[in-house]
C-alpha cells in the first residue's frame, strides 16, 4: 500500500501547477481545494465538477449523474480540448502562422468526422 | 444568465491553461478562438451526457455512472478517449478511498479523544443514574402495594 501511494504522490508532484486555477472557480463540488494532504488529488482534474455537474444537469432527460460520472465527463472534456486544439493548430501550421485563429478551429471541425456534432454549434 | 444549455461555459483560464500545454510553446491563440474552443467543450459534454443517459437508460438505470460516459465516448468514436479516461477513473476511485479512510481515520482519532474526557463525565452521570434508579424503585414497590 505504502509503495503505490509513494508512487501516486511523485506522478503527481511531476505534474506541476494545476492546482490553482480551482481555487478562483471556487465552487464547493470540485474536489478539495486544499492540496496539503495527498498529491495525487493533484492532476486529476482541472475543471471544476461543479460546473460540469450544472451541464450535466441542463439535460432534461438526465435525472440523477454519479459523482465518477461527473468526473469523467470532466476529465473527457480536458482531452476533448486537447485535441482539439492541437487539430487545429495543425491547420494553423499549415498556414505558417502561430497564433490559432477561429478559422482554424472551423477547418478542424469540418475536416475531423469526431467532430461533425460541433457543427452549427458554435456560433 | 445562461439562456441555453450551450451558454453554460467552463472557466476561461482552465480552458486557455489546457490548450496552452496542448500546444507548443510559442504559439499564441486568439480570444475567438479560444471561446469557440471553450464552447465546444461545453456542448462536448452535452453531447456526451446524452449519449450516456441513453445507456443509462438502456440499463434501466436512472443515475449516470462511468460506464455509461465510457461507453458514450466509443459512440461519440472518441475510442481514443477511453484508456486514459480508465486511468484516470482509477486513480479518482484510489483517491476517493484514500479520503475515506483518512476521514474515518480523524473521526476515530476525535472520538477517541472525546471517549477519554467523556469517561470523567460519565462517572459522575453514572452515579447520577444509579440515583434515579433507586428512586424508580422505590416508586414501583409503591405501585406493587397500592395494587
Amino acid at each position: 500500500m505504502a509503495a503505490a501511494a509513494a508512487a501516486a504522490a511523485a506522478a503527481a508532484a511531476g505534474s506541476g501547477p494545476a492546482r490553482e486555477e480551482e481555487g478562483p472557480a471556487g465552487e464547493a463540488a470540485a474536489p478539495q481545494p486544499q492540496a496539503p494532504t495527498s498529491a495525487p488529488g493533484a492532476r486529476l482534474s482541472r475543471l471544476p465538477l461543479a460546473r460540469v455537474k450544472a451541464l450535466v444537469k441542463a439535460d432534461p432527460d438526465v435525472t440523477l449523474a454519479g459523482q465518477e460520472a461527473i468526473f469523467i465527463l470532466a476529465r473527457a472534456a480536458e482531452l476533448f480540448v486537447e485535441t482539439i486544439a492541437k487539430d487545429a493548430y495543425c491547420c494553423a501550421q499549415q498556414g505558417k502562422r502561430k497564433t490559432l485563429q477561429r478559422r482554424d478551429l472551423d477547418n478542424a471541425i469540418e475536416a475531423v468526422d469526431e467532430f461533425a456534432f460541433l457543427e452549427g454549434t458554435l456560433d | 444568465m445562461a439562456e441555453r444549455p450551450e451558454d453554460l461555459n467552463l472557466p476561461n483560464a482552465v480552458i486557455t491553461r489546457i490548450i496552452k500545454e496542448a500546444l507548443p510553446e510559442g504559439v499564441n491563440i486568439s480570444k475567438e478562438a479560444r471561446s469557440a474552443i471553450s464552447r465546444a467543450a461545453s456542448v462536448f459534454v452535452l453531447y456526451a451526457t446524452s449519449c450516456a443517459n441513453n445507456f443509462a437508460m438502456k440499463g434501466k438505470r436512472k443515475t449516470l455512472n462511468a460506464s455509461d460516459v465510457l461507453s458514450a465516448m466509443e459512440e461519440m468514436e472518441f475510442q481514443r478517449f477511453v484508456t486514459p479516461l480508465k486511468e484516470a477513473l482509477e486513480a479518482y476511485r484510489r483517491e476517493q478511498k484514500g479520503k475515506k479512510e483518512a476521514s474515518e481515520q480523524k473521526k476515530k482519532d476525535k472520538d477517541k479523544k472525546t471517549d477519554s474526557e467523556e469517561q470523567d463525565k460519565s462517572r459522575d452521570e453514572d452515579n447520577d443514574e444509579d440515583e434515579e434508579r433507586l428512586e424508580e424503585e422505590e416508586q414501583n414497590e409503591e405501585e406493587d402495594v397500592d395494587n
